[in-house]
C-alpha cells in the first residue's frame, strides 16, 4: 500500500488508542506473571510436571479440539441451511439460531441435567459446549456468505459442478477466514468456560485454576495454570492466523445478494428444516422450557422492580462495557488491517486474555484497582472489566470489516478535500457498521451474562441479572432464580434481531462481522 | 427500493451519554459498613435489615462465593474497603487471618461461643456450625459404616459421592491430614478413589444422586438434605448419618466473621458482630437454614441431635486454613 | 482552472517503477486525454496528481502551485482535485443527493446544499435522483453522479479514469459526448485517462500518448494523429501500418509500395527505415498503372461504414490492410493496383528504436 502522509493528530490518536488496548490487555499477562513469580521454582516444576497437570492438559486440549471441531461444522452446515434454502420466516431463523450465546453455559448444563439424571462427564460437556458456541461459527458464516460473490455460484452451477462441488470449490475458499475466526471464538469460550465445565465434572485447566483459588487461596499456583491456558491460546492465534489467507473478493457487481440457491427440492428444504429445528430444540427450546418448568414447578410471586432494575443495570454496565470494548477495539483492529505492528500486537494480546477465566481477571482488576479509591467498584470499571474480557468477540470482526472497506472509496473521500479523521468518521466507520455491530453485539451478549468478574468489581448494590440468578441458585432457590435467566435471554433477544436483519442491508452486499 | 441506514455515531453516544448520567445521578452515599459476605443474601440481608432498624447503621453488602471473596480480600490487601468479611467457611477466614489482614476482636464477642469455634488468632469467630454428615438412602444401605475407613471397602464400591473440589470437603480432608498425618490420609484417599468413589462439584449433587439412585451414601454437610427436598418442593429419601464417635467424618466446621484490620469502622462492625451472635439472630440460623446455632447450644437443627450431642472430632480451626497441603495432596492422588 | 506542468515525474510501485521521468504539460481550462495501452502506468500518473500516491521523484504544479516535489507532497484532501475513478466510486452508504453534496463543507447551510445538488443534478442531466442510492443506478448514471460529486467542490482539475468504459455501446457516445461538453463548458481543466482511441480523439483538446510510463508525444488530436513521432505513438492513435523502406535519392524513399516518399521530420542521413502508413492513405485502383505495384486481394472486412481490405504483396510477407469505403469492384483473389495519398512518414532505422 502506497505511503500516505496522515495528518499526524488522527494517526496519533489511533495509535494512542491502540496502545491503551495493548496495555490494557496485558494487565492480566502482567498480573499473573508477577503472582506467578512468587512461586517457589520446585513449586512450578510440582505443579507442571506431576501426572494430574498433564491429565487436565489433555482433556482441556481435547474438549476444545472436539468442541471446536463440531461447533464449526455444525455451524456452517446451519448458515450454509440458512442461506441457501428458502425457508418461511428465514430471517427470523437466522436470528434464532444466534440467540444460544445468550444463554449462560451453566444454564445450558444444569437445564440437561434436569432433563437427564447422571449428565456429566466429558461428552456431556462437548454436547453442551458445543451448543452453547456453534453460534459464533453461525454468525461470521452468515456474514460471509452474504457477502461472497454471487456470480460465481452461477457460474459454477453453468459449469456443471453439483451442489457439494460447488461448496467445496466455490464457496468454502469465499468463507474459510470467518470460519477460522468464529472457530477461535468458539475454542477460546471452551478455554475459559467454567458453569459449565465444573457442573459436568470435567476437569480441565480453567476449573483446576478455579478450584485452586477457592480451596488454599494459592495465587500463585493458580497463575502458573493460567499461564499455560495463555500459551494454549496463543498457539490457537497462530493456528488461526496462518489459516487467514489473503482474500480480496472483487464483487462483479454491486448488487445486494440476500438470497442464495433456492433450492427448491421439498425432501432437501424438509430436511434441513429439520436439522436447524433440532439445533434449536436443544439449545433454545429445551433450556428455555427447563426454565419455565423450574418456575412454575414451584411458582412464587417475582419481584418486578427487582426483576427491571436488574435488567437496566444489566443493560446498562453491558453497553457501556460494549461501548469500551468497541472504542478500544476499533483503532486495533483499524490499525491491524493496515498491517501495523502496534495494531497486530494489540490485536493478539486482546484475543490471548480471552481464553483467561473470569475470575482471573477479575482478581487482576481487583488488584489493579483497588488501589485508586474513586474507580474500584465503580460502574465505569465493572464496565471496563467487560470491555476487557470480551473485547476480542469484537476486534476480529472490526478488523475485517474495516479491511474490507474499498480503498478507493477511502482516496475518493481524501481527493473530495476530506481529512483522514473525516474519512473515517463519514466513509470507514459507515461501511463497517454492520462488522462493528455484530461485534459489538457479541461482547454485549457476553457481558449480559458474566458473573464472576461483576460479583468482584460491581458497585454495591447494583444487582445485574445474573448476579441475582446466581444470589438465588447459591441457595439453590432455581425457581426464583429462572425468571432471572428467561429475563436475560429475553433482554438478550433484542439486539440479536435487531441486527442480524439481512434485509436491511447496506451497499456492501448485507456485509457482516 | 429505499434501504433504511443505521446512524452510526448517533446510537452510541446517546447511550454514552444516558450511560454516564445515569451513572452521574446515582447518588454516591456516604459509603456505609462495607460488608464482603459469602453468606447469600436472601439468608443474610433479613437480619441485616433488623441491625439497621436497630442501630440506624446502614451495611453495604457485597455477596459472592465465599473463597471468590477472600481471593479478592487478598489481592485489595490493604487498600481493602471492606469493613467485615463473612465467611461460609472457616477455611477462608483462617486465610485472612493468616495473611494478618484481621483485626483482634473483643473478648465480649470471642466469649460468646466456645474457645473451638472461634480463631486461635482470636480475630475471627464462629456465627453458625455446619456439621460433616454421611448422607445416606435408608432404603439401600441398612448398616451404616461406622468409620470412615469402612468406606474403602469393597461393600462399598463404586456406590459413595463425594465433592473434592468443595472447601467443606477439603477442610474435611485437611482435619484428616492433622490427625492422622499426611501419608495416612492419602493412603485413605488413595483406597477411595481405587474404591470406584464418584465425584461430584457441589454437596446438593450429591444428595439429589442419591434420592435419583445413582449413589447409595456421600459424604456432606448435614443441611443438604433439607435444602434439596426444599428446592425440588418435596421429600427425598436421603437420611443424615453418623459414624462413631469421635471419626473425623464427624467434624464441625463453622461459617464465621472477621472484622478487617483496615476497617475505619470498627466500631460499627463490633455491634454488628455482637448483633449476629445475640439469641434472636442465631435462632433465626437454625430455622432458615437449619445450621446449627453457635450460642444456643441446646437447640437443635429438626431431626438432627443437637450441637453438643454432636460425636465430633477435635479439630482446631484455625488450622483449616492451610489448606495448600490439603489440595496438594487431593492433586496427588488424582482427585482434583 | 489551472494549468498542470509535471516534471521528471518517477514513480515506483513495490520494485517496478512505473513513471520513469515522465514530462507532462496542459494549458488551464483544457481537456485533456491521456491515452495509451493498459499498463503503461496511466491511471498511476492521473492518482499522482491526485495525490494518491508518493512519487519518487519529480515534480507537479498546478498553476504556480508546486503540490509534489520529493520533500513536499500536498495531501489529496488539500489539492482540490476532483477525482472520478473508474465506475463512479460512489459511497454505497449515502444516497446520491448525500454524495453529491459530500464534499461540501459545515459551512454550506442544507438549504444551500439542496441547491448546489439540484443544479448539478442538472447539469448532468439526472434531475430528481437526489434519493436513490448507487446501487439503483446503471454504470452511466454512476459516472455521473461521480463527475457532479466532483464538480461540487469546485475543483481546480478533473481527472476521469476510464470514465466511460462501463458504458455500453450504444449509449457511451452519447454520454461521452454529453459529459465532455459539461466539463469543457465549465472551463475546467479536465483530465481523462483512456485506453479507447476514439474517445480520446473525439474529446479531447489536448492528447497526450503514454507507453512504457513516458508521455512519448502530445499534442492536438490531428497533431498525434497524422504527425506521429515514432511507430508506437502512431499505434496508439490508430491502425499503423509499418513497411521497410530504402533511401534511394536526396528527400526519396523507396517503399514496397514502389512509390517515392517524401520525409517528415529531420531525420536524414539513413539509407534505410521504416514509412508508417494509416490503411485509409492507401488508394486501391482497378485499372492498370505501371508506376503502381500490384497486390492480390486476400480477405475483405466489412463493417459497414467501411471495410478493411487485406492486400498480399510479391515480395513482402505482411499482408498490408487499407481502410475504403466502397467495396464494389472488390473481390477476393483479384488484383488491385495500389496507390496511396498524404504523406508517408518516414522513420529512420534508428529512430524507430531497432
Amino acid at each position: 500500500m502506497p505511503r500516505r502522509p496522515a495528518r499526524p493528530s488522527f494517526a496519533l490518536a489511533l495509535n494512542l488508542t491502540s496502545l491503551l488496548a495493548f496495555l490494557a490487555a496485558s494487565l492480566p499477562l502482567f498480573y499473573l506473571l508477577r503472582r506467578a513469580l512468587d512461586a517457589q521454582i520446585s513449586e512450578i516444576a510440582l505443579i507442571l510436571f506431576r501426572g494430574k497437570t498433564l491429565e487436565i492438559l489433555a482433556t482441556t486440549l481435547g474438549l476444545t479440539a472436539a468442541v471446536t471441531a463440531c461447533a464449526s461444522l455444525i455451524g456452517v452446515a446451519l448458515a450454509w441451511m440458512l442461506f441457501n434454502i428458502d425457508f418461511p420466516f428465514k430471517s427470523g431463523l437466522q436470528a434464532l439460531v444466534i440467540l444460544p450465546v445468550a444463554i449462560p453455559s451453566y444454564v445450558f448444563a444444569y437445564s440437561w441435567i434436569l432433563l437427564i439424571p447422571g449428565f456429566k462427564g466429558f461428552w456431556a460437556a462437548l454436547f453442551v459446549l458445543v451448543l452453547a458456541t456453534t453460534p459464533y461459527v453461525t454468525l461470521t458464516t452468515l456474514a460471509a456468505l452474504r457477502r461472497s460473490d454471487w456470480s460465481t455460484y452461477e457460474v459454477s452451477q453453468t459449469l456443471g459442478l453439483n451442489g457439494w462441488q460447488i461448496f467445496a470449490r466455490v464457496t468454502w475458499p469465499q468463507i474459510k477466514n470467518s470460519v477460522a475466526a468464529g472457530s477461535l471464538l468458539s475454542s477460546l469460550y471452551v478455554l475459559s468456560d467454567f458453569g459449565a465445565i465444573a457442573l459436568l465434572g470435567v476437569d480441565t485447566l480453567t476449573r483446576a485454576i478455579e478450584n485452586i483459588y477457592r480451596g488454599s487461596f494459592d495465587r500463585s499456583s493458580a497463575s502458573i495454570l493460567a499461564l499455560i491456558l495463555v500459551a494454549i491460546s496463543a498457539l490457537l492465534i497462530r493456528l488461526e492466523e496462518r489459516s487467514r489467507q489473503k482474500l480480496n473478493i472483487v464483487k462483479s457487481s454491486a448488487r445486494i445478494i440476500t438470497k442464495g440457491v433456492t433450492t427448491g427440492k421439498l425432501r432437501i428444504k424438509l430436511i434441513a428444516l429439520l436439522a436447524i429445528n433440532t439445533y434449536l430444540a436443544l439449545g433454545l427450546v429445551i433450556p428455555i422450557s427447563q426454565l419455565l418448568s423450574i418456575f412454575f414447578a414451584n411458582s412464587t410471586s417475582i419481584n418486578y422492580s427487582l426483576l427491571s432494575k436488574a435488567s437496566l443495570s444489566t443493560l446498562l454496565a453491558a453497553c457501556l462495557g460494549a461501548l469500551i470494548a468497541l472504542a478500544l477495539a476499533l483503532p486495533v483492529g483499524v490499525l491491524s488491517a493496515q498491517g501495523s505492528k502496534l495494531g497486530k500486537v494489540s490485536d493478539k494480546a486482546i484475543l490471548i486474555v480471552h481464553a483467561l477465566p473470569g475470575i482471573v481477571m477479575g482478581l487482576a482488576l481487583v488488584s489493579f484497582g483497588s488501589s485508586i479509591g474513586w474507580l474500584y467498584q465503580s460502574l465505569l470499571l465493572l464496565s471496563f472489566a467487560y470491555a476487557l474480557l470480551f473485547m476480542a468477540k469484537a476486534v476480529g470482526s472490526v478488523r475485517s470489516s474495516v479491511a474490507r472497506v474499498p480503498e478507493n472509496l477511502i482516496e475518493i473521500s481524501a481527493t473530495l478535500g476530506q481529512k483522514k479523521s473525516a474519512t473515517f468518521r463519514r466513509v470507514v466507520i459507515p461501511l463497517a457498521t454492520p462488522g462493528l455491530l455484530s461485534g459489538t453485539l457479541l461482547v454485549l451478549l457476553a457481558a449480559m451474562k458474566e458473573l464472576p468478574a461483576t460479583l468482584m468489581l460491581k458497585p454495591i448494590g447494583f444487582e445485574t441479572l445474573a448476579t441475582q440468578m446466581w444470589s438465588y441458585t447459591s441457595i439453590f432457590r432455581f425457581n426464583e432464580a429462572a425468571p432471572y435467566a428467561l429475563l436475560l435471554v429475553l433482554v438478550a433477544a433484542i439486539p440479536t434481531f435487531l441486527i442480524n436483519r439481512p434485509d436491511k442491508g447496506d451497499g456492501l452486499g448485507g456485509d457482516r462481522i | 427500493m429505499r434501504t433504511k441506514r443505521v446512524r452510526p455515531i448517533a446510537l452510541p453516544i446517546a447511550l454514552i451519554l444516558s450511560a454516564s448520567l445515569l451513572a452521574g445521578c446515582a447518588p454516591q452515599e456516604d459509603a456505609g459498613l462495607v460488608i464482603y459476605s459469602g453468606r447469600s443474601e436472601s439468608l443474610i440481608s433479613p437480619f441485616l435489615n433488623e441491625f439497621t432498624a436497630l442501630t440506624g447503621i446502614k451495611p453495604d453488602v457485597r455477596y459472592g462465593d465465599s473463597a471468590a471473596l477472600a481471593a479478592q480480600l487478598l489481592e485489595e490487601g490493604h487498600n481493602s474497603p471492606a469493613d467485615l468479611f463473612i465467611s461460609q467457611d472457616a477455611g477462608a477466614l483462617g486465610a485472612i487471618s493468616e495473611a494478618g489482614l484481621f483485626a483482634t476482636l473483643d473478648d465480649a464477642i470471642l466469649n460468646r461461643v466456645e474457645e473451638k469455634f472461634r480463631s486461635s488468632r482470636l480475630d475471627w469467630v464462629g456465627i453458625s456450625g455446619r456439621v460433616r454428615v454421611l448422607a445416606y438412602s435408608p432404603e439401600r444401605v441398612k448398616n451404616l459404616p461406622t468409620s470412615i475407613d469402612q468406606l474403602t471397602s469393597p461393600d462399598y464400591r463404586g456406590r459413595i459421592g463425594i465433592a473434592p473440589t468443595n472447601a467443606s470437603f477439603q477442610a474435611f480432608i485437611t482435619a484428616l491430614i492433622l490427625s492422622r498425618g499426611e501419608s495416612a490420609a492419602g493412603n485413605w484417599l488413595e483406597k477411595l478413589k481405587a474404591n470406584a468413589v464418584k465425584l461430584y462439584e457441589r454437596n446438593s449433587q450429591i444428595v439429589a444422586a442419591i434420592d435419583a439412585g445413582e449413589i447409595d451414601l456421600g459424604l456432606v454437610n448435614h443441611y443438604y438434605i433439607w435444602e434439596v427436598s426444599k428446592a425440588l418442593g418435596r421429600e427425598i429419601a436421603v437420611a443424615n448419618g453418623f459414624f462413631a464417635p469421635g471419626d473425623t467424618g464427624n467434624m464441625i466446621n463453622v461459617a464465621g466473621v472477621g472484622i478487617l484490620s483496615t476497617s475505619s469502622k470498627k466500631g460499627s462492625a463490633s455491634e454488628l458482630l455482637a448483633f449476629l451472635l445475640s439469641e434472636a439472630v442465631q435462632r433465626g440460623f437454625l430455622e432458615d437454614t437449619h445450621e446449627y446455632s453457635l450460642v444456643l447450644k441446646d437447640a437443635n437443627p429438626q431431626g438432627l441431635p443437637p450441637l453438643s450431642q454432636i460425636p465430633a472430632p477435635r479439630v482446631d480451626l484455625s488450622l483449616l486454613a492451610n489448606l495448600s497441603k490439603t489440595q496438594a495432596l487431593l492433586m496427588k492422588v488424582g482427585l482434583i | 482552472m489551472t494549468s498542470l506542468e509535471i516534471r521528471d515525474l518517477t514513480v515506483q510501485l513495490g520494485s517496478r517503477e512505473v513513471l520513469k521521468n515522465l514530462d507532462l504539460y496542459i494549458s488551464s481550462g483544457l481537456f485533456a486525454a491521456i491515452l495509451g495501452p493498459s499498463g503503461c502506468g496511466k491511471t498511476t500518473l492521473l492518482r499522482s496528481i491526485a495525490g494518491l500516491i508518493t512519487p519518487k521523484g519529480g515534480a507537479i504544479r498546478f498553476g504556480k502551485q508546486l503540490v509534489s516535489i520529493s520533500s513536499l507532497v500536498l495531501p489529496p484532501h488539500k489539492r482540490n482535485v476532483g477525482y472520478v475513478p473508474q465506475e463512479g466510486g460512489l459511497f454505497p452508504h449515502l444516497s446520491v443527493e448525500e454524495n453529491v453534496s459530500f464534499a461540501l463543507g459545515r459551512r454550506v447551510s442544507r438549504k444551500e446544499k439542496q441547491e448546489i445538488v439540484e443544479q448539478l443534478l442538472d447539469l448532468v442531466g439526472m434531475p430528481n435522483y437526489q434519493k436513490k442510492l448507487p446501487q439503483e443506478l446503471s454504470g452511466g448514471q454512476q459516472t455521473r453522479i461521480a463527475l457532479a460529486r466532483a464538480l461540487a467542490m469546485k475543483p481546480a482539475m478533473i481527472l476521469l479514469d476510464e470514465p466511460f468504459a462501463a458504458l455500453d455501446q450504444t449509449l457511451r457516445a452519447e454520454i461521452s459526448q454529453e459529459v465532455v461538453a459539461l466539463l469543457k463548458s465549465s472551463k475546467t481543466t479536465s483530465i481523462m485517462v483512456t485506453h479507447d482511441r476514439e474517445d480520446a480523439l473525439v474529446s479531447a483538446d489536448i492528447i497526450a500518448l503514454m507507453r512504457d510510463g513516458q508521455v512519448v508525444q502530445s499534442g492536438s488530436p490531428s497533431e498525434v494523429y497524422l504527425r506521429p513521432i515514432s511507430a508506437a505513438a502512431a499505434e496508439s492513435t490508430g491502425d499503423i501500418l509499418t513497411l521497410p523502406a530504402r533511401r534511394i535519392g536526396r528527400n526519396k524513399y523507396l517503399s514496397p509500395l514502389n512509390s517515392p516518399v517524401e520525409q517528415i521530420g529531420k531525420q536524414v542521413g539513413f539509407e534505410s527505415g521504416q514509412i508508417l502508413v494509416r490503411p485509409e492513405e492507401i488508394v486501391l485502383m482497378d485499372e492498370p498503372d505501371e508506376n503502381l505495384v500490384s497486390a492480390k486481394i486476400c480477405k475483405i472486412n466489412y463493417y459497414g461504414h467501411d471495410a478493411l481490405v487485406e492486400l498480399d504483396f510479391t515480395g513482402l510477407s505482411q499482408t498490408i490492410r487499407a481502410r475504403v469505403t466502397d467495396t464494389k469492384g472488390l473481390v477476393v483473389g483479384s488484383r488491385v493496383f495500389v496507390s496511396h495519398k498524404g504523406p508517408f512518414r518516414w522513420m529512420p532505422e534508428k529512430a524507430t528504436g531497432e
